[in-house]
């Protein structure tokens, strides 16, 4: 549904995107994360015609934006990090104004429909008589989103939709996106890691203007440490350490924390052996209490800091190779 | 072609309404009223004194009555002139800078739509606001027939003259508009260019010989004169239309390179 090949975009000596490639396919969601500053901004931009590139192309429902903008922009909606609002204009004039640049041609009844659904959508119709201006944050994105939905465009492209959101907001419009995947095809971007665990099925990890990854959040998870690691809790005298590096499969022990009696280990295995009914066994034989054993989840939060510095590490010729604005902020 | 059309439209009904539901448009349909007003009493009474000076006249030959085209409705509109010069500029200041700061031309700029239909939608936007303070000074010069007989070519000439001088500040004022986020830098650019082209007619009777005609021929108000005086010239009429699409096209051309610098 969407086609990025090689999209490359210069900035006088500056390279905001370099050679970005990537496809989403129809009704996925598709999340683009970053540090601030990686590009996706950039990105988005030209994928919704705001921007030309300086190389490479986008396709949006098989129109290219450069060569036939108007066809795709009837196909793309689009949410900027600031939503698009014209303070005089009450949310429902706003929306009609929109409804009339993007419609084309249609009644007055059509439009009316197209505004009113798009108000329910997003659960802004008690405040459609509000001016934009008073609108609180929550309002004003959901508003944005609603004037991206409002001509029910094939791709939504959402940059940040949940930035500056208080967390019941972040809750309530995370689930508007996920109710409007599958009708539409979504690329959203964040710098907030679990937001794309919670709602995408697919993720691009962009850095400094480049792709460093593209996977599920799941398999990115999986793949990327190499050996995996349980978490085990128990009850004892804290010498266990000994004992459970003993058994075969075991790489490393290492306590991760103690409270007392009760001693947690981190314990790196070999990741296509199961060990946990050794370990399980171990632990009761010697009679110590066992009170939890379950797989360590690497979060993607760690991937990205392993990608985006193993990144800075390889580009160790350019000026300073993780400045501080590039962690990202969680 | 219809899609231009209603694009254009709906650009444009959005701008005139975002002019009229602030207070901009009406303090400055206000104060338009107020300076014409002023002008207004000063050349009546002015023309007053000089009929009854005239009729009165024992001197030389038979009484002439003192011709209130002349004398007064076209130093009148010329006064008018000088009022939009100073208002003008605020009313295009907005028309980009305002959506480049508030991000809103990212909506405009990612819509269906092309560049020229945004472009000619804002600059009728404008126009319409300009023909609504033209409308202003309408009654006052509505009174003048019913109190008296004026012709009513010149007059209308007139107007025609004042409704294409200030689409040249507006299409001059939309560049500006274009290549700022400043509202205020825009505002006095503009200001600042209107009076330029304005002066500029000055300079041919200091200036070298072959400088005079061209300052004359850019001098906006040069061209005016003649529709004061009744005469609707094609010259004039391709000047002020041309200096339009100049500045329409300059617009144009900054909203697009606008995009490739980002």
């Amino acid at each position: 549904m969407i086609e990025v090949r090689h999209l490359t975009k210069r900035y006088g000596p500056v390279t905001a995107v370099d050679d970005v490639s990537f496809r989403v396919e129809k009704g996925e969601i598709l999340g683009f994360l970053g540090p601030n500053g990686a590009g996706k901004t950039t990105t988005m931009r030209i994928v919704t015609g705001y921007i030309p590139a300086t190389d490479g192309t986008a396709t949006v429902a098989g129109f290219n934006v450069f060569t036939h903008p108007l066809e795709a922009k009837r196909r793309t909606g689009y949410l900027p990090e600031t939503p698009p609002l014209y303070p005089e204009m009450t949310v429902r004039e706003y929306l009609t104004f929109v409804a009339r640049i993007k419609l084309g041609k249609t009644t007055k009844t059509e439009r009316t429909a197209k505004v009113e659904a798009a108000m329910k959508r997003t659960h802004v119709d008690d405040a459609a008589g509000k001016h934009c201006a008073k609108l609180s944050k929550g309002y004003r994105q959901r508003v944005g989103i609603a004037q991206a939905i409002l001509h029910d465009p094939e791709v939504l492209v959402l940059d940040e939709p949940t930035a500056g959101l208080d967390p019941k907001q972040i809750i309530e419009t995370r689930d508007l996106i996920r109710g409007l995947a599958g009708s539409h095809t979504i690329v959203l971007s964040t710098h907030i890691l679990p937001e794309v665990e919670q709602t995408c099925q697919r993720v691009v990890i962009i850095n400094k203007g480049r792709v460093v990854a593209i996977d599920t959040p799941e398999s990115l998870t999986h793949q990327l440490k190499g050996a995996a690691s349980l978490y085990v809790q128990l009850e004892g005298d804290g010498a266990a350490a000994a004992a459970l590096s003993a058994i075969p499969g075991v790489h490393a022990v290492k306590e991760a924390d103690r409270h007392e009696r009760f001693v947690g280990y981190e314990i790196e295995v070999e990741p296509t052996r199961d060990v946990r009914r050794d370990l399980a066994r171990t632990i009761v034989n010697k009679g110590w209490g066992l009170l939890e054993l379950r797989p360590m989840r690497v979060g993607l939060e760690e991937i990205f800091l392993e990608l985006t510095e193993e990144d800075a590490a390889t580009n160790a010729d350019g000026p300073a190779p993780s400045a501080p604005e590039d962690k990202p902020h969680v | 072609m219809s899609d231009a059309l209603r694009n254009v439209g709906a650009i444009a009904g959005k701008e005139l309404r975002s002019y009229f539901v602030s207070p901009m448009a009406w303090v400055m349909m206000g104060l338009f009223a107020l300076i014409f007003a002023y002008f207004y009493l000063l050349h009546v009474s002015a023309f007053v004194e000089e009929s009854l000076r005239s009729s009165m006249s024992q001197f030389g030959g038979p009484s002439q009555a003192v011709n209130v085209n002349m004398r007064l409705i076209r130093p009148l509109l010329s006064n008018a002139s000088v009022i939009i010069l100073f208002l003008l500029p605020m009313v295009t200041m907005r028309t980009y800078a305002e959506e480049k700061r508030s991000g809103t031309v990212e909506l405009l700029l990612t819509s269906p739509l092309t560049d020229v239909e945004i472009v000619i939608g804002k600059f009728l936007g404008a126009i319409g606001l300009y023909g609504a303070l033209l409308g202003v000074t309408l009654i006052y010069i509505g009174l003048l027939f019913v109190y008296g007989r004026p012709e009513a070519l010149p007059v209308l000439s007139g107007y025609v003259g004042l409704f294409l001088l200030g689409s040249c500040f507006i299409s001059m004022g939309l560049f500006i508009s274009s290549t700022t986020k400043n509202q205020m830098v825009a505002g006095t650019a503009t200001f600042v260019f209107s009076l330029l082209f304005w002066i500029i007619g000055w300079l041919s009777d200091v200036a070298w010989s072959w400088l005079a005609p061209i300052v004359s021929y850019l001098s906006v108000t040069q061209h005016f004169d003649d529709f004061g005086k009744g005469i609707i010239d094609t010259k004039h009429l391709v000047f002020y239309l041309s200096f339009i699409a100049f500045w329409l096209f300059l617009t144009l051309k900054s909203v697009d390179s606008e995009r490739w610098r980002g």
